[in-house]
């Protein structure tokens, strides 16, 4: 039987998202919902002097590309290393509601920003811990439309995905359905699914009602939006209870009750339970080959001191930052020519307006509500689209967007920081083209680690700009419609992507659909470095699919080679 | 005639409270707790005194003349302890260097525009020069060498940032999302529960 058709039935998939076992959830119901207590080694220092053993797999980063391939590695019987840059956290200790408090969450080594359009780092699209990124992202999980694959066969554009739709649904559904995904049933875009959402949506927040409001005026069509924080309670097998969200709004930050399906509450604690050994505060700057190529150890310091650890395969998921400068720096998969370049980024325009009603932005998921017409529109004349999202916001935050982007200062900048309570957002997330101008490359400057720091090269160019014209027209009719006065917009991209892409030949791409090096037969690499394109969605959802796509294709190769 | 503001001390009044968790109570408590008086670990007291002066400016505080919120000693041990936020604009030199050269710079306009260092022109005349920095252009020969808006930008930015982290200057804008506990259940537009308390005349 070909491999690839029992994968995609999920027959070699040991997750079960179906584990919403009746009798065990009514045993449970009056049990604490806490998570299963996990020890924290936050200090464990390895033996310096004895050899660490070889182990089947290393995983580099926790975010969304590392942790479900740790876990479904783990689950299949792997011995797995996870090696972790940053600390293990406990939320509710460690993840106060003050935004200044929780900087620690960012990856905060200095990167350089070069280019027309600098892109903005650190907490705007970085993060450290274990659960990587996903400890501050939003949690906005709306899946890609299938079009979005294949940008360059409808728009002579970009590059498509040696992927299609159909091949990554099964693992949508089962991430959302692991995850405990809210959003609404049917999702009104795309094609229909065999199965909703795990939970009903979250409640609207005022932005959302207030975008509802003014999109329903100018006939564009909305919806609560698919995220990955509970509106229930929910049981996993292998994580235990979670509670539901508290509207607590701080999803740019660390979640404190677990409500936000970020790595460390789902795929860490599934993976700890099959036997993965996870390092925290480990950071790797080595990694070994043999004289036939492959690789053979990753070298890593941690709490000060440094580790070998023997492997036989390396799964590198360090984002598409971090993934390019280790390659770069180890001079690994680089035959294609293409590791660093290819970097995107998705064009985040922002529309803000002020409000009679009272808004208080602070409260509530920030990404309520969802519009997907603009995926495609029908006047636009720029390749690909964008998605509609209203945005809640935190204080510190939206004071610096104000200070960086509308240039107020001194008295006006506190008088308008004074309708806090009466402001609301619309934002875009939509496609970027690669291009030539847009790369990463290693600078001569060195950090405190004595390495180069990595240096992002990214101008907008005439699609992005067109795109992004277009959006905000749009949101400012959605703005005006609603009610709101003093409109005024902040241009921005969010998210790095595509550093180190996958594609049909080692040619033109650093690794292949299954996110196997061309060069390097027992290299992966799982984050959004592979995207082909940028899709004109959030890529978090699609970077945990692919993760567990990448592990299925591994665990069936390692079973051909046993057989 | 007094504009409608919100009423001092509803940060302060909630931060003992069950409200507020021990780690948000924690961080917040520290910035209200910070002495008064703060000697410069990393500028040099002529450097460090100008920063003031230039932050008071972007952040004119009429309203607490006695005990402003502090803005400069952040940016000092930000620069002294080496941290980053995570990325700079390749325009700049590196944090340090670029506040010390920036700050020169500031003086630099201010002699060219007025022939007075900084901290002793008036509050008109300062604004005037921040105004040629963040317009990009200002006189003075450092500016050739480091870009005024995007120092000013990077500058603004740090201190806003900071600004707006103060629980008072949190109570002066009326958010009080510290105060999370047990859960926001009145989240649509113009719901509020009791502790989110109105604006006054």
């Amino acid at each position: 039987m070909p491999d690839e058709e029992v994968l995609e039935e999920g027959v070699l998939n040991p997750v079960q998202p179906e584990i919403q076992d009746p009798l065990l959830r009514e045993l449970m119901a009056d049990a604490p919902a806490t998570a299963p207590a996990l020890e924290i080694p936050q200090e464990k220092a390895q033996p310096t002097t004895a050899p660490l053993e070889e182990v089947d797999c290393v995983v580099i980063g926790l975010g969304a590309g590392g942790a479900p391939l740790l876990a479904r590695l783990a689950q299949a019987g792997m011995k797995v290393v996870a090696l972790e840059a940053g600390p293990w956290h406990n939320p509710e200790k460690d993840f106060a509601t003050d935004e200044r408090a929780q900087d620690f969450l960012f990856w905060n080594d200095e990167r350089l920003s070069a280019g027309g359009d600098p892109l903005a780092m650190g907490k705007n699209n970085s993060g450290t811990g274990v659960g990587g990124s996903t400890l501050h992202y939003t949690a906005y999980t709306p899946r890609p439309l299938p079009d979005d694959l294949h940008i360059k066969r409808d728009f002579d554009k970009g590059a498509d995905w040696p992927l299609t739709y159909d091949d990554l649904a099964p693992y949508y559904e089962e991430v959302e359905q692991f995850l405990g995904v809210s959003g609404p049933t049917p999702y009104p875009w795309g094609p229909s699914r065999p199965k909703g959402y795990a939970l009903a949506p979250l409640p609207l927040n005022s932005a959302a009602q207030l975008m509802v409001r003014g999109a329903e005026k100018i006939g564009i069509r909305t919806s609560p939006a698919p995220n990955a924080a509970l509106s229930a309670r929910y049981y996993q097998e292998g994580v235990g209870w979670r509670e539901a969200c508290t509207n607590r709004g701080f999803c740019q930050a660390g979640c404190s009750n677990g409500a936000k399906a970020s790595m460390d509450v789902t795929f860490i604690p599934l993976a700890v339970k099959y036997g993965a050994d996870i390092r925290p505060n480990s950071f790797v700057t080595e990694i070994e080959r043999n004289a036939q190529g492959l690789i053979t150890a990753v070298v890593y310091t941690q709490n000060g001191q440094q580790h070998r650890q023997p492997c036989r395969n390396l799964f590198l998921c360090g984002g598409s930052v971090e993934t390019p400068r280790l390659l770069l720096m180890n001079e690994l998969a680089l035959t294609s020519g293409q590791v660093g370049r290819n970097l995107m980024a998705h064009p985040g325009v922002q529309v803000w307006g002020t409000f009679a009603d009272e808004v208080r932005p602070n409260k509530g998921i920030p990404g309520g509500l969802i519009s997907q017409d603009t995926h495609r529109p029908q006047d636009a004349d720029f390749a690909g689209g964008y998605l509609l999202q209203s945005i809640g916001v935190m204080p510190v935050t939206f004071s610096g967007q104000v200070a960086r982007g509308r240039k107020l200062w001194g008295q006006p900048l506190r008088d308008y920081m004074r309708n806090f309570n009466h402001i609301a957002g619309i934002n875009i997330l939509g496609d970027c083209m690669p291009h030539a101008s847009n790369y990463l490359e290693l600078s001569d400057e060195l950090d405190a680690r004595q390495l180069p720091k990595p240096r992002l090269h990214f101008t907008a160019q005439e699609n992005e700009h067109r795109m992004n014209a277009h959006a905000e027209r749009i949101m400012r009719n959605i703005w005006e419609a609603a009610g709101a006065t003093d409109i005024w917009s902040f241009g921005r991209y969010a998210h790095v992507i595509g550093t180190a892409r996958m594609g049909l030949s080692g040619d033109d791409a650093v690794v292949d659909r299954d996110g196997r090096a061309f060069d390097v037969p027992n290299l992966y690499i799982s984050d959004n470095s592979t995207f082909p394109s940028a899709l004109s969605v959030n890529p978090a959802l699609t970077i945990m699919a692919l993760s567990l796509r990448t592990a299925d294709k591994f665990l069936e190769r390692e079973q051909r080679r046993d057989a | 005639m007094s504009t409608p503001h919100y009423p001092a001390g509803t940060v302060r009044a909630l931060l003992p409270t069950a409200h507020v968790s021990d780690a948000t109570r924690a961080a917040l408590q520290q910035r209200l707790d910070a002495p008064a008086d703060y000697t410069p670990q990393f500028l040099a007291p002529e450097a460090f005194a100008l920063l003031e002066a230039v932050a008071a400016c972007l952040f004119p505080q009429p309203d607490r003349p006695e005990r402003p919120i502090p803005l400069a000693p952040s940016v000092d041990e930000r620069l002294l302890e080496g941290r980053s936020d995570g990325w700079r604009y390749d325009a700049l030199p590196p944090d340090r260097e670029t506040y010390r050269l920036g700050l020169g710079a500031i003086q630099e306009t201010a002699q060219a525009l007025f022939q007075q260092d900084f901290p002793t022109l008036g509050a008109e005349q300062q604004q005037r020069v921040m105004q040629a920095v963040a317009d990009g252009t200002p006189p003075g020969a450092t500016w050739q060498t480091l870009d005024a808006s995007r120092f000013f930008e990077e500058m603004l930015a740090e201190l806003t940032e900071i600004y707006y982290a103060h629980p008072l200057a949190q109570e002066e804008i009326g958010y009080v999302g510290m105060a999370d506990l047990p859960a926001w259940t009145k989240i649509g537009l113009n719901e509020k529960e009791d502790r989110e308390v109105p604006m006054g005349e």
